[in-house]
């Protein structure tokens, strides 16, 4: 029975095991490297970053990898105060942008990495705009002069397709906006909704900004997320955007339920074979792979459009209180030598400096050389959400309001400009 | 009048299920294979029992040492906060200090205010004492969170807490500490109790805190652990159930025995 008395043993019991608990001695520096990231055992960068841990282990005689798996919200909260206290790890996953690794260079809290970057050619290695967001200036803002990350794969977006759909209402596959346009008007008019979309989450905004990137350049881009010229939201690019998704919405292409939708079921009803098209990532790619067995399907880039949403995926970063910052440095370079990307590339990832032709898996091949396609170009258009912290909501509620039609599309590209001019005029204070 | 009691245990039954729901579909969930959840959705049975979902999220995360570190952690800090609070509303309650209102309002506060306002100062705090990335740290925290409504309810209780009985004992020759102890403590037991177990609970459940004070993983604590699953833009249902049933069950556990445990202590405590 519980009575006062044995409540006071109880409490004084506790108290001895919690001055046992208080302390945790730290490991001795050079003989232990600790490494933060957020991919899941199973998925490309989980499988390659274990096989570098190993290279690493077997090519450094007596030191450890002390590997930390953590959440994605973990790190995105708590980054700034850990790397800001003696317990900082000494090489960590983070992700890229202005908002994120930018602010935390801008606090410097990253260690400058240009000198170590073309001293072991991981400059060679990545494409100009990937290299993008590795780069900061001393407001935080990428594309600057200095390195404080080196990413390992990249990410973009693209239409998945269904295959028996498509063979089954006899369209094929479009190779330009006007033929997506009339394949999309085939499936409306046998009754089938042909885009799989979720418009309470990210991929409605990405199709917005997918169209006007169809009428955008390069200068364009780096107008808009580097704030690099002037920016109108009533301009071509963006007015062609904001209707054509109109148009769309109007013509039937996608569902004005699609406004309670969120990203998952978007994916799961397109691999449950419910649609003929979902315009997304290939963060879905090995997802879809391994799931949809009962048809066949495969995807194509964004028809008539040089630019397609995508960018480096995310970074390594080293803290500047890393203890070990040269054995860090020896794993990023283990992580960008050939058979560990082409490892990357095989498990399904989009490796950023591999051989296309070490790439044996066919369908990761078609996705790597689809991103080689793109890179080429110049083609990757990053996320709109990017130039303005909080702007995902801000997307997120403009494009329901397009589908709802609770707004016209000029209204609409005003709402955006409200908060993207706000923001210009507080960069780098 | 059968017929109402058929009415009331109709409502109940319905009500009962909306509860159990969510538990019901992570329990679903949780025992599926990926390739089941996609076939079928989230609503379908399992087509056969699905454990290596279960298995593989308690070898990913090292499950049984986040279960030890949120046991010592709950454990202690239940103990501590019912320790304190029964100080603090002696002392506000019957001792009736002057202000007390203001006392009790100030306590709040530390509930009252959300846990980002919180979490810049405790954090500076933990760094400065040395106790950043301890189980200690969160401990104290919890402590002082928990016992601010541990005080706020008690010093209600004991303020209508019979005079007479202290009175008695004190005529009887008790000093202070021991009216608290063979008078106070005995009587509010029952309430003592289910404070008890709420701080265990809510201290179980927290996670806001315990994610930025505990940065490695040998001190995180299950909530934390759970939270590995949720990646930057796919989640993965069945795993993420299998991880929300390990997550839940020992609190449930934890009540289920305790609450019986308890209720008896209470009887005992009656009779005396």
């Amino acid at each position: 029975m519980f009575t006062p008395g044995r409540l006071v043993a109880v409490m004084i019991a506790t108290a001895t095991v919690l001055t046992a608990c208080g302390d945790d001695g730290d490991a001795a520096a050079g003989t232990e490297l600790t490494l933060w990231h957020y991919e899941s055992p199973d998925s490309a960068m989980g499988v390659a970053w274990n096989k570098a841990i190993e290279e690493f282990e077997r090519t450094h005689d007596g030191v450890t990898v002390k590997f930390e798996e953590k959440g994605f919200e973990q790190i995105q909260k708590s980054a700034q105060m850990v790397l800001n206290s003696d317990e900082a790890p000494d090489l960590l996953e983070y992700n890229k942008g202005n908002a994120t690794a930018g602010l935390l260079s801008k606090q410097g809290l990253l260690t400058d990495l240009s000198d170590v970057v073309t001293e072991r050619g991981w400059d060679d290695k990545l494409s100009p705009s990937v290299q993008t967001t590795c780069k900061y200036d001393e407001r935080g803002v990428m594309g600057g002069d200095r390195w404080f990350g080196v990413p390992n794969y990249a990410e973009y977006t693209m239409v998945y397709y269904n295959k028996d759909l498509f063979d089954q209402h006899g369209v094929a596959v479009p190779t330009s906006l006007d033929e997506l346009t009339a394949a999309m008007d085939t499936f409306v008019d046998k009754g089938v909704t042909p885009l799989s979309v979720g418009a309470k989450e990210y991929p409605a905004q990405q199709i917005l900004y997918q169209l006007a990137l169809s009428k955008a350049d390069s200068d364009w881009v780096r107008g808009f997320q580097q704030y690099d010229g002037e920016v109108d939201f009533h301009d071509q690019a963006w007015t062609y955007g904001a209707e054509t998704f109109a148009d769309w919405v109007e013509k039937g292409y996608l569902s004005q339920d699609s406004t309670g939708i969120d990203a998952e079921s978007m994916g799961v009803a397109f691999m449950e074979g419910k649609f003929p098209m979902m315009i997304s990532g290939s963060w879905w790619y090995g997802r879809v792979q391994s799931t949809v067995k009962d048809f066949a399907w495969d995807t194509f880039l964004f028809p008539g459009s040089d630019l397609a949403l995508g960018s480096s995926g995310n970074l390594w970063v080293v803290p500047e209180n890393s203890p070990n910052k040269e054995l860090a440095y020896d794993f990023i370079d283990i992580t960008m030598q050939p058979d560990i990307q082409a490892l990357l590339g095989n498990s399904g990832g989009i490796p950023v400096a591999a051989d296309v032709s070490a790439i044996t898996d066919e369908p990761s091949r078609k996705l790597v050389e689809n991103y080689q396609t793109l890179v080429e170009r110049d083609g990757l258009g990053y996320y709109p959400d990017w130039p303005v912290p909080g702007y995902y909501d801000v997307l997120v509620s403009a494009t329901q309001k397009l589908i709802s039609g609770s707004a016209s599309p000029h209204e609409v590209l005003g709402e955006l400009a409200g908060p993207y001019e706000e923001n210009l005029a507080t960069i780098g204070s | 009048m059968s017929l109402r009691r058929g009415l009331v245990l109709g409502v109940l039954v319905v009500l009962a299920v909306v509860m159990l729901f969510p538990f019901l579909l992570v329990l679903l969930n949780a025992l599926k294979s990926p390739a089941d959840y996609t076939a079928n959705g989230p609503l379908g049975l399992p087509e056969s029992l699905y454990l290596q979902g279960i298995v593989d999220f308690w070898e990913r995360v090292d499950f049984g040492l986040k279960l030890t570190n949120s046991t010592v952690i709950a454990g202690s800090v239940s103990v501590l906060a019912v320790l304190v609070s029964i100080l603090t509303a002696y002392a506000l309650g019957i001792g009736r200090v002057r202000g007390r209102v203001w006392i009790v309002a100030v306590f709040l506060l530390a509930n009252l205010m959300p846990q980002e306002a919180l979490v810049y100062p405790l954090y500076f705090l933990a760094k400065e004492a040395d106790l950043y990335d301890t189980k200690l740290a969160v401990i104290i925290i919890f402590t002082a969170v928990q016992s601010a409504f541990g005080t706020y309810l008690l010093s209600s209780v004991l303020s209508t807490f019979p005079r007479e009985l202290v009175e008695a004992a004190r005529i009887d020759g008790a000093g202070r500490w021991q009216i608290l102890w063979r008078v106070v403590v005995p009587i509010c037991w029952p309430t003592l109790s289910v404070l008890l177990v709420f701080f265990f609970i809510w201290t179980w459940n927290e996670f806001f805190i315990p994610m930025i004070m505990l940065v490695s993983n040998d001190n995180q604590t299950v909530p934390v652990a759970l939270g590995v699953l949720q990646g930057q833009r796919l989640m993965d249902a069945t795993a993420q159930s299998a991880s929300a049933l390990l997550g839940i069950l020992p609190a449930v556990v934890f009540f289920l025995i305790f609450q019986r445990t308890l209720t008896r202590g209470i009887a005992v405590g009656a009779i005396k």
